[in-house]
């Protein structure tokens, strides 16, 4: 397929980015998370995207898995909506403070802290300590 | 007339042995009081009564309230090693289960903790004795599910297979017990004294956090030998509100502060919230996995769509390839949840441990220099072309 955008073109192998994104979208559905960060990385590595091309697109790839994950998931009673109505607001607001913090906080510092809570969450998951 | 006077001796035959059958039922083998008859959140409660000398006394308590229970049974079988990938499916199991015992039986609750994981809820009943007495949920309606692969990539449970007979449902039943409280402490305790004339007290101690509503409470030493139904209330008062379908109650405060707390972070390192909130949820409160699962998974359907529309108002969006990628992940996401139910919590935590080890390291490759750099570049062309974009649109509006 042949990506054109703002007068540049990009060849990229579809099917690739097909089998990813139908696979992220699996573990991402039934685990229940956005696949952002995992779409990210294969856009731009697997099929050698520019960012400025990924960050729109892959957010509308990924929102065709959070409609249909959600929707399955309500199919088969697994939403709780007073639950659902305790995290929605927190979500929303969270989205709009969070800009405001963005300005005054490198993002590089805000991804090693990151990765050590990631780590650290991980390793507590896996029943380490 | 001899024959009206003939139906009339057999009536009177009839009533009185069914009153006389009555009264037996009327009158339980086992006395049994409350100390109290209402709970806040939890709390503890007596037990008292009297039941035949020099046997055992087993006391059931279970919640009116019921939740969803499910297990997926993928062991192979012990005779012909075939796995039977059988769904066990309930709606009716009780929000809270927990059967008592003599405190004698001790010994045998702590070998089932010292099992681990693979400890089995029957084997310690049988142990201690309880099985004769385990009977609440023992008749809840189960439904199974022959799961196939194929019926797994199109996404259905399975053909359901017919209902099981009354012995079968009651050991099922008890698997399912185990596979929604999981821990031997959660649904068996050792707190029922015994003296040797048959009076026994238990001091039952109702964990925070349960389903409100009415709660039952009954003493049996075998199948037939039982006391009448007693019941007591349990409230739950706001902020503490119970998650129906979780089967959970909790002080709503507390997700809403980890949500929002973690949405920010989410949006500061660049990725969504649901891998830090997940993990969280499931370990700070006793929630079924498939449920954080299903209910993250839409609280960011709203950013999602606002983010979309914020792009495609500068024209930052190629449709064409989000849309493609989208109906691949359309159909992935049409398969993953009905996986959800077929893992248990732990295989559910496992698996997500790893997925957040690949993530860490690609949040780690993206604090390299090489990828910095790289980055940088980039940045500065989205922004050049964002400029470009926004007044493009400004200009369209404008004429």
């Amino acid at each position: 397929m042949i990506v054109n955008f703002w007068g540049q073109e990009f060849k990229i192998n579809i099917v690739i980015g097909c089998i990813g994104g139908f696979l992220i979208a699996i573990i991402s559905s039934m685990f229940g998370f956005g696949g952002g960060p995992f779409m990210v990385p294969l856009m731009t590595v697997a099929l050698g995207l520019p960012m400025y091309i990924v960050v729109g697109s892959s957010l509308l790839a990924i929102f065709f898995n959070t409609l249909m994950g959600t929707m399955r998931h309500f199919q088969f009673g697994n939403f709780d909506l007073l639950f659902f109505l305790i995290m929605f607001p927190a979500a929303i607001l969270g989205g709009y403070i969070a800009p405001k913090i963005a300005q005054r906080v490198s993002p590089t510092t805000v991804k090693r802290v990151a990765v050590a809570g990631l780590l650290i969450l991980a390793l507590n998951l896996l029943g380490v300590y | 007339m001899n024959a009206l006077k003939k139906t009339l001796i057999i009536g009177v035959l009839v009533l009185l042995t069914f009153s006389t059958a009555m009264a037996q039922e009327e009158a339980p083998a086992i006395s049994l009081n409350l100390d109290k008859t209402v709970l806040n959140n939890g709390g503890d409660i007596i037990v008292s009564g009297k039941a035949p000398a020099g046997k055992p006394v087993f006391i059931e308590v279970w919640a009116e309230q019921k939740v969803k229970a499910s297990r997926f049974d993928s062991d192979p079988d012990k005779e012909t090693g075939k796995r039977p990938y059988i769904l066990y499916l309930t709606e009716a199991m009780p929000a809270y289960y927990k059967i008592f015992m003599p405190k004698d039986r001790q010994p045998a609750i702590d070998a089932a903790k010292n099992e681990g994981k693979k400890w089995s809820f029957s084997k310690t009943l049988k142990e201690t004795g309880a099985d004769a007495a385990y009977s609440a949920p023992g008749m809840i309606a189960i439904d199974r599910c022959q799961a196939s692969l194929m019926g797994s990539i199109i996404g259905s449970r399975g053909d359901m297979l017919c209902p099981m007979d009354a012995s079968e449902n009651k050991k099922s039943s008890m698997q399912l017990v185990k596979a929604r409280f999981r821990s031997p402490e959660k649904i068996m305790g050792a707190d029922v004294d015994m003296s040797p004339d048959g009076t026994f007290t238990a001091h039952i101690k109702i964990r925070k956090g349960l389903a409100p509503g009415k709660y039952m409470v009954a003493a049996r030493v075998d199948k037939d030998i039982k006391s009448r139904v007693a019941s007591f209330e349990n409230t739950i008062k706001l902020p503490n509100i119970y998650l129906s379908n979780a089967g959970t109650s909790l002080n709503l405060l507390g997700p809403f502060f980890l949500t929002l707390a973690v949405s920010i972070f989410g949006v500061l390192m660049g990725a969504g919230g649901g891998f830090i909130l997940n993990p969280l949820l499931l370990s700070i409160w006793p929630l079924p996995h498939t449920i954080v699962a299903g209910t993250v998974m839409p609280t960011v359907l709203f950013s999602q769509g606002s983010g979309i529309y914020n792009y495609s108002k500068i024209k930052f969006i190629h449709w064409k390839l989000g849309i493609s990628i989208g109906l691949a992940m359309l159909a992935g996401s049409f398969i993953g949840p009905k996986l959800t139910e077929l893992i248990t919590l732990d295989q559910f935590k496992f698996v997500f441990g790893w997925i957040l080890i690949v993530l860490a390291a690609l949040m780690f490759w993206q604090t390299t220099p090489g990828y910095l750099e790289k980055n940088k570049k980039e940045q500065a062309i989205l922004k050049e072309f964002k400029k470009k974009a926004e007044e493009a649109a400004k200009t369209k509006a404008c004429s």
